[in-house]
């Protein structure tokens, strides 16, 4: 038995598919890596949340931006509303060079307000326009998901699901140390 | 006159050619409704739905699917061919965003390996039942032919017939 090809040609398919079905069973469809990652961030011009002030993506050349894309109906939004809320006071408090950006999407700007005045949302909200633009541009599968670009407007990380603080500190350490960042 | 023409002919054959292209672009004929739609359709059944991942955009109701949708239609309008509007996509989300493989490189492969699978395994069946048959019929044949006579089933026919021999001539 043992030295029949026979037997090894069923043993190999036999591991193959225990190899394949491994892989598959381990393996989490939802983590694709993007394409996007180390390349340069797409162009967005928002207005905030509420009107007033406009922001470009070109104009946060220099610091590390942490881009969360969210909506108000997502649940899995509130459970990193308040992580970002005190990275983006972290931030302020230390003179990290980062900013916290948050684009809802397929959202309405009464909901969305609504939700950021409930979770006390007070770094830069804006809507992403019903076409969904941004969201296309940046490839999204869902809500919640955070993008962090570098000092250069590259993207360097994306985090699909809730963002936490770990993978805050460490990606905005990181990127706010690296060259092309200000002081 | 000649001078003065000779120096304004760049200027001249720029307004001809100007005229030439807008020309062209007045007759050709403006895509059809019909060819959108058809387009529309084709290309959101490549694209798979990122919210439900399963099935194409175009069986897909999801927000994500319908913005994609509307997404392609301003291309198509825009005059985006395919292949461009596939690559705007694929740029976005990878080639995860396509629901068949391309056919090149690694893709490649997988076209072919089902296609060869089923090759290898049709002429594994045929190999197989040809084989079996082969020795069936050889099993048949052996078993048709009557057994040879061992030496001493020979000894015992001789001695009989011998027997039957002397008892004739006694």
């Amino acid at each position: 038995m043992w030295g029949s090809w026979k037997f090894w040609l069923v043993m190999a398919a036999v591991g193959l598919m225990v190899a394949l079905f491994t892989y598959g069973f381990t393996t989490d469809p939802k983590l694709v890596k993007s394409p996007l990652v180390n390349k340069p961030a797409p162009a967005f011009d928002v207005t905030r949340l509420g009107g007033g002030e406009r922001l470009r993506l070109a104009d946060l050349r220099g610091q590390t931006v942490v881009l969360n894309f969210w909506a108000s109906w997502c649940a899995a939004c509130r459970d990193e509303a308040h992580i970002l809320e005190a990275a983006h006071k972290r931030f302020q408090r230390e003179g990290t060079p980062a900013r916290v950006i948050g684009i809802a999407v397929q959202d309405t700007p009464a909901k969305a307000m609504a939700f950021a005045k409930r979770f006390g949302k007070t770094y830069f909200l804006a809507l992403d326009n019903e076409r969904g633009d941004i969201g296309l541009n940046y490839g999204l599968y869902g809500v919640p998901e955070t993008f962090f670009i570098d000092g250069e407007g590259i993207i360097r990380h994306k985090q699909i699901g809730p963002v936490t603080r770990k993978v805050i500190d460490e990606q905005v350490r990181a990127l706010s140390a690296a060259p092309g960042a200000k002081p | 006159m000649t001078s003065t023409l000779r120096k304004s002919w760049p200027a001249l054959a720029a307004a001809a050619l100007g005229a030439a292209l807008l020309l062209t672009a007045s007759l050709a004929p403006a895509m059809s409704e019909e060819e959108v739609e058809r387009r529309l359709l084709a290309l959101a059944d490549e694209l798979r739905c990122p919210t439900c991942q399963a099935i194409s955009v175009k069986d897909s109701e999801a927000s994500f699917s319908v913005q994609i949708k509307e997404k392609v239609r301003r291309m198509i309008l825009e005059g985006q061919s395919d292949e461009e509007i596939k690559a705007y996509f694929v740029s976005r989300y990878g080639e995860w965003i396509l629901r068949a493989p391309k056919k090149e490189g690694l893709g490649l492969v997988l076209w072919i390996l089902p296609g060869l699978a089923v090759l290898v395994a049709g002429g594994w069946i045929v190999y197989t039942v040809q084989f079996s048959r082969k020795r069936r019929d050889a099993e048949t044949a052996a078993a048709d032919e009557p057994a040879p006579l061992s030496e001493e089933e020979q000894e015992r026919i001789a001695r009989d017939l011998k027997r039957f021999e002397d008892d004739d001539l006694a």
